[in-house]
């Protein structure tokens, strides 16, 4: 897969076809038959409704800074599975898991991220 | 004997109080009062079979899709069709139709009510507000006795006008009165548009003692499908989670970049 940008596409098996009402657009954009792994750098991490997400720069192997967009669930949900609005800061490197979008833009909806300790968080709302 | 100057005071006072008597018989039948005005709540009333104010959220355990409100088993008007056909299309290539919710239109009648948000229900002898948790979307279900709007007057809403009467154990809300564009009875693959002419009966009854909420709706839209569509569907009571202030600010869209998508069909 693309080397340059770190990307480690992974099929996995769950078909969740249709996905939830919970996010304030239509999740049918994002493949969620696809996991891409980001290894970057957190830009902005913005707790709040009706979405948290997280801008993650991503360095590629050129060298070239990409800006990705991750969108998450609300915090009700994030608390939920152990998170809280000081959990990353700007300027951290973290490794993102993503439901990337149908297209080559760099966007996609969070899946779990691994925090600099080695903590792993998901995203309990994802499938209600 | 009164003097001149008294004739002429009385005769002043009659002709300054025929505007205020005229006014009131141009006016008609007494206003209605406020549903919260002291005078309404205190009026003598049967007492209602329940009271579902508390917080509710919609039985999701059935599956992913159970929110929606389609597909639909019944003919849609040729303008209709042509809207849920463009948005199948749009699904087979991986991209979404229309998604007015996303560019922060408001969800509207009835699919704010399966959001997977809870909603908030408060219940009084004159109304119920019901405050989604998804941009605090608000319903007002009058149970006061007072009729539907002036059509001429009302101003017309992506959750319409709701007229509640009980009817045994069960609650009949008559909801009208919709906006005419931007308001969809389901997203996704299967976009048919509600107009204007969208008129939807609740039947609400209060089940499993207390715990669960069923609603039986109707719908009728002339300008989208033809005949009554039907559905039933549950939320749950959660005493655990409250509602929060959400807005669909300028600014989410920035950072929401699949809303900007090449994938977005507008």
């Amino acid at each position: 897969m693309k080397k340059k940008t770190r990307l480690l596409f992974l099929c996995v098996a769950s078909l969740l076809l249709g996905g939830s009402a919970l996010a304030h657009h239509s999740p049918a954009i994002f493949d969620r038959t696809k996991e891409v792994k980001l290894v970057g750098v957190v830009k902005e991490f913005k707790w709040g409704n009706p979405h948290s997400w997280i801008e993650l720069d991503v360095r590629s192997d050129a060298g070239n800074v990409e800006g990705w967009s991750i969108e998450m669930n609300p915090p009700t949900y994030l608390v939920k599975a152990g998170w809280k609005s000081t959990t990353i800061k700007a300027g951290e490197s973290v490794t993102v898991m993503i439901n990337p979008l149908r297209t080559s833009e760099k966007s996609g909806k969070f899946v779990s991220i691994t925090l600099p300790d080695g903590k792993v968080l998901k995203d309990t709302g994802s499938t209600p | 004997m009164p003097g001149s100057k008294t004739i002429a005071l009385v005769v002043m006072s009659l002709a300054c109080s025929l505007p205020a008597s005229t006014t009131q018989a141009e006016a008609g039948p007494a206003q209605q009062l406020s549903a919260l005005a002291p005078a309404n709540l205190a009026k003598p009333r049967p007492a209602p079979p329940f009271n579902l104010t508390g917080m509710w959220l919609h039985d999701n355990s059935t599956g992913p899709n159970s929110w929606r409100f389609v597909p639909p088993t019944f003919k849609l008007t040729p303008d209709a069709q042509e809207h849920y056909d463009a948005s199948q299309r749009a699904a087979k290539e991986g991209k979404v139709y229309r998604d007015d919710i996303g560019q922060c239109w408001p969800a509207g009648m009835p699919l704010i009510m399966t959001r997977v948000w809870p909603i908030a229900m408060v219940q009084l002898p004159t109304v119920i507000y019901m405050t989604s948790a998804f941009m605090n979307s608000m319903r007002i279900i009058y149970l006061d006795g007072r009729p539907h709007s002036d059509p001429d007057i009302v101003v017309r809403s992506f959750n319409g006008e709701s007229i509640g009467r009980w009817e045994g154990n069960t609650l009949v809300v008559d909801t009208q009165y919709f906006v005419n564009d931007h308001h969809w009875m389901d997203q996704g693959g299967s976009s048919i548009p509600a107009s204007d002419q969208l008129h939807i009966i609740e039947r609400i009854r209060m089940v499993n003692n207390g715990t669960v909420l069923e609603i039986e709706y109707t719908m009728t839209d002339p300008k989208s499908w033809e005949g009554e569509w039907k559905m039933t569907k549950r939320w749950n009571r959660v005493d655990d989670t409250d509602i929060t202030e959400v807005e669909c600010l300028p600014d989410l869209n920035d950072h929401i970049r699949s809303t900007s998508s090449s994938s977005q069909i507008r």
